[in-house]
C-alpha cells in the first residue's frame, strides 16, 4: 500500500512535468512572444511569464528578442541640396514591438526585418539628405548646425513608413555614425586646407612681426614719456628750491660787501680742497708773518 | 489436489526459495543502490540551484523567465547563492562594478595599435578613400582624424542586459555619432589647439545625453579624445605651428624689452627726481645756512671790516692750507726779479702692471 502511493505520487509527478512541456511555455525578461492556432497568430505575449497554450499541432509559439537591436546601413553615396556628395552611414536602434504583427510580415526572420529597414532607411535618407544643404551639416554657429534636425527627420520618415505598413517593428533611435566625402573630393580638400594654412602661416608671420613693434614702440614711447615727466617734475622742484632761496635773499642786501667778500672766502675753500698744489710767496697770507713779523712797535 | 497442490506449494518454495532469495536480495540491494542513485540525483538537482556571484558582477535570477524580486532586490550581490533547478529558474550574470571601456571606430584612418606602436605605419596615399579611412569633416569643412575612448560603468544593470542585444555597440555608436556632431560645430584649429578641452567636453556631453535619451543605463566616467591633422597635410600643419612659435616668440621678446624699457625709464625718473628733491633740499640748506652765518658774522663785520677780513682770511688759508696736497713756498728773489718755474703735474694714479698680461 505504501509502495502503491509512491508510485502514484511519482506517476503523478511524471505526468505533471509532461503536461507541463506540453501545455506550458516561457517567455523570459528579453523575449516577446507570439502564439498561433494552426498557423495564425492570435495571441501577443510582451510580458515574460509562463503561458498556456495547446500542444502542437494546434498552437505554437514563436519567441523573439525584444531587446533593442543594432543596425547600420551600407555606406551609401547621397547629393546634397547644393550638390554636394556625402558618403552617410546612419545606425538605429530598434524592437520588435508587435510579435503578432511582425511574425506574419517577415516570418520571424530578423534579417529579413533589417533588409526591410535599410531599404526604408536608405530611402529616407537620400530624401532628406538632398533637402538640405551642406552647411547644415557641419557649421560652427548652433544655429545654423542641423545635424540633429536632420536625424530627426530621417527618423520621423522611416517610422511613417514603420507605421504605415505596421510591420511590429518600433524604431527607438536612429542617428549618423559617418559623414564622409568621396575619395576624389578629399584630395580637393586638402589642396584648400594646404591653402588655407599658408595663408595662416603668412597671417601669423605679419601679425608677430606687427604685433612686436606695437608693443615695442609704445614701450618706447612710454619710457620716454616718464622720463621727460621726471624731468619736468625735477625743474619744478629745483624751482620750489630756488624760490624758497629767494625769500632767504633779503638777509644779504644788509651788507652786500660781506656777503660779497663771504662768498669769496667759500670759493677759495671750495678750489683749493682736496688734490690741489698751491704755490706762494711770502706775500701770501699768513706766510706775510715771514715778511712782516708784528714788531711791538712803538707806534701804537 | 489439495495435497498435491499443498506438495507443490511446499515443495516450490524450497526450490524457489533459494532463487527467489537471491532475486530478491539482488534486488534490495539494486533497490538500495537505485534509491542512494536517486537520493544522489535529487541532492545533485537542488544542488545544482547553488551559485556563486563574483565581486565584479551582479545576478539576476528569471523564474519561468520574470525576474525575481522587487526593485533593487532583483540584483543579488557578491556572495553564494540558490535558485530552483531549470527550466524552472534560470540565471544571468551581469558584468556590473568593472570599468567598461569602448572605442570609437570611426574618425581615424587605417591602422593597428601595433603599427602605431612601433611608428610603422603604412604611408598616407594622396586621398582618403571612405572606405578604409577614417575622418570627420569639421565647421570649416576641414578634415580631421578624431579618436575617442569611453570609461563608463552600469547604472541599470536590468536595462543595460535586458534592454539591449548589445548595448556595448549601442554606447560605441553613441560615441561614433557624437565625434561626428561634435566636430561639425568645432572649427579645426579649435579642435586642434584653441578649444582642445572644450571640444573633449562638448564630445562628453554629447555621449552623455544620448545615453541618456537612449536609457542605456550607464554613468559615463570618462572620454578622452585625440585629433590630428590629416597626415597628408602634417607638414604644412607643422608650419603654422612653427610660425605660431616664431610669433611668440617675437611677442615675448618684445615683452621683456617693453619690461626692460619701461623698467629702466621709472629707475630714471626715480633718480631724476631724488637728484632734483636734493638739489632743492640742499640748496635752500645751505643758503639757510649761509644767511645764518652771514647774520651772526655782520655784527663782528660792522665792528672792525679790516680786523674781521684778515682774521677769516688766515682762519680759511689755515684750513685751505691743511688740505692742499702739495704745498710749494716760493719765496720772492732777492733781487726782485721774476722767477720760472717748471712744474711736472702727474695726478693720474700708476697702473697696475700685472693686470692685462698673463
Amino acid at each position: 500500500m505504501k509502495q502503491n502511493l509512491l508510485t502514484i505520487v511519482i506517476g503523478a509527478v511524471l505526468v505533471i512535468i509532461f503536461a507541463l512541456l506540453l501545455f506550458v511555455f516561457q517567455v523570459r525578461q528579453s523575449e516577446i512572444a507570439v502564439v498561433t492556432t494552426f498557423g495564425k497568430p492570435v495571441q501577443n505575449i510582451t510580458e515574460p511569464g509562463a503561458y498556456f497554450k495547446w500542444p502542437w499541432p494546434i498552437q505554437n509559439v514563436y519567441k523573439f528578442d525584444k531587446r533593442i537591436q543594432n543596425f547600420e546601413d551600407k555606406f551609401s553615396q547621397t547629393l546634397t541640396a547644393d550638390n554636394n556628395n556625402l558618403i552617410v552611414t546612419i545606425f538605429t536602434g530598434w524592437e520588435i514591438s508587435d510579435a503578432k504583427e511582425f511574425y506574419p510580415k517577415f516570418l520571424g526572420s530578423v534579417p529579413a526585418a533589417q533588409r526591410a529597414l535599410e531599404s526604408m532607411m536608405r530611402n529616407a535618407k537620400n530624401a532628406v539628405i538632398a533637402s538640405h544643404n551642406l552647411s547644415d551639416f557641419v557649421n560652427s554657429d548652433p544655429q545654423q548646425l542641423k545635424f540633429d534636425a536632420i536625424e530627426g527627420e530621417i527618423k520621423a520618415e522611416v517610422q511613417a513608413e514603420l507605421s504605415t505598413n505596421n510591420y511590429g517593428i518600433q524604431l527607438d533611435f536612429l542617428a549618423f555614425k559617418k559623414i564622409e566625402l568621396p575619395e576624389s573630393v578629399s584630395a580637393t580638400v586638402f589642396s584648400r586646407m594646404t591653402a588655407e594654412r599658408q595663408q595662416i602661416i603668412s597671417s601669423l608671420q605679419f601679425a608677430g612681426d606687427a604685433e612686436s613693434n606695437n608693443i615695442a614702440s609704445a614701450a618706447d614711447r612710454l619710457a620716454a614719456g616718464v622720463v621727460n615727466n621726471a624731468l619736468a617734475d625735477a625743474t619744478r622742484i629745483r624751482g620750489e628750491g630756488e624760490a624758497a632761496a629767494a625769500q632767504v635773499l633779503p638777509v644779504f642786501q644788509q651788507n652786500p660787501e660781506l656777503a660779497n667778500y663771504l662768498l669769496r672766502i667759500d670759493a677759495l675753500k671750495q678750489s683749493l680742497n682736496q688734490r690741489s698744489t698751491l704755490i706762494f710767496d711770502e706775500r701770501t697770507p699768513p706766510f706775510d708773518l715771514f715778511q712782516n713779523l708784528p714788531k711791538n712797535s712803538p707806534t701804537n | 489436489m489439495s495435497h498435491d497442490h499443498e506438495h507443490h506449494d511446499h515443495d516450490a518454495p524450497e526450490t524457489q526459495d533459494a532463487g527467489s532469495q537471491a532475486l530478491a536480495e539482488a534486488l534490495r540491494s539494486s533497490f538500495a543502490i537505485v534509491k542512494i542513485v536517486m537520493a544522489l540525483m535529487v541532492l545533485a538537482f537542488f544542488g545544482s540551484g547553488f551559485f556563486t556571484v563574483g565581486p565584479q558582477e551582479k545576478a539576476v535570477i528569471l523564474r519561468f523567465g520574470k525576474p525575481v524580486g522587487e526593485g533593487d532586490k532583483i540584483l543579488l550581490n557578491a556572495g553564494l547563492h540558490w535558485s530552483l533547478p531549470y527550466p524552472i529558474d534560470e540565471v544571468v550574470k551581469i558584468p556590473i562594478t568593472e570599468q567598461q571601456i569602448v572605442s570609437s571606430t570611426i574618425g581615424w584612418y587605417l591602422t593597428t595599435p601595433e603599427a602605431e606602436l612601433s611608428g610603422e605605419e603604412m604611408p598616407a596615399g594622396p586621398t582618403l578613400n571612405p572606405a578604409i579611412d577614417g575622418y570627420v569633416l569639421t565647421a570649416d569643412r576641414n578634415i580631421l582624424h578624431a579618436r575617442a575612448t569611453l570609461r563608463y560603468h552600469i547604472d541599470d544593470p536590468m536595462r543595460y542586459v535586458f534592454g539591449f542585444t548589445n548595448a556595448q555597440m549601442t554606447v560605441q555608436n553613441a560615441l561614433n555619432n557624437a565625434l561626428l556632431y561634435t566636430a561639425a560645430s568645432f572649427n579645426v584649429d579649435d579642435i586642434l589647439l584653441n578649444r582642445v578641452d572644450e571640444f573633449r567636453e562638448a564630445v562628453q556631453l554629447r555621449v552623455t545625453d544620448l545615453a541618456e535619451q537612449q536609457q542605456l543605463g550607464i554613468v559615463i566616467e570618462q572620454c578622452d579624445v585625440e585629433s590630428r591633422p590629416p597626415r597628408q597635410l602634417q607638414s604644412v600643419f607643422d608650419q603654422v605651428t612653427d610660425a605660431r612659435v616664431n610669433r611668440d616668440k617675437a611677442l615675448i621678446g618684445a615683452h621683456s624689452y617693453e619690461n626692460q624699457i619701461t623698467n629702466s625709464a621709472g629707475a630714471q625718473a626715480v633718480s631724476i627726481i631724488n637728484r632734483a628733491e636734493a638739489d632743492r633740499t640742499n640748496y635752500v640748506a645751505s643758503i639757510t645756512a649761509e644767511a645764518k652765518r652771514f647774520t651772526d658774522l655782520l655784527p663782528g663785520y660792522e665792528t672792525n671790516r679790516n680786523l674781521f677780513a684778515q682774521m677769516t682770511l688766515v682762519q680759511t688759508m689755515g684750513q685751505v692750507l691743511t688740505n692742499v696736497q702739495d704745498k710749494i713756498y716760493l719765496p720772492q728773489r732777492a733781487d726782485g726779479q721774476p722767477r720760472e718755474l717748471r712744474l711736472m703735474l702727474n695726478r693720474e694714479p700708476p697702473q697696475p702692471k700685472n693686470a692685462a698680461s698673463p
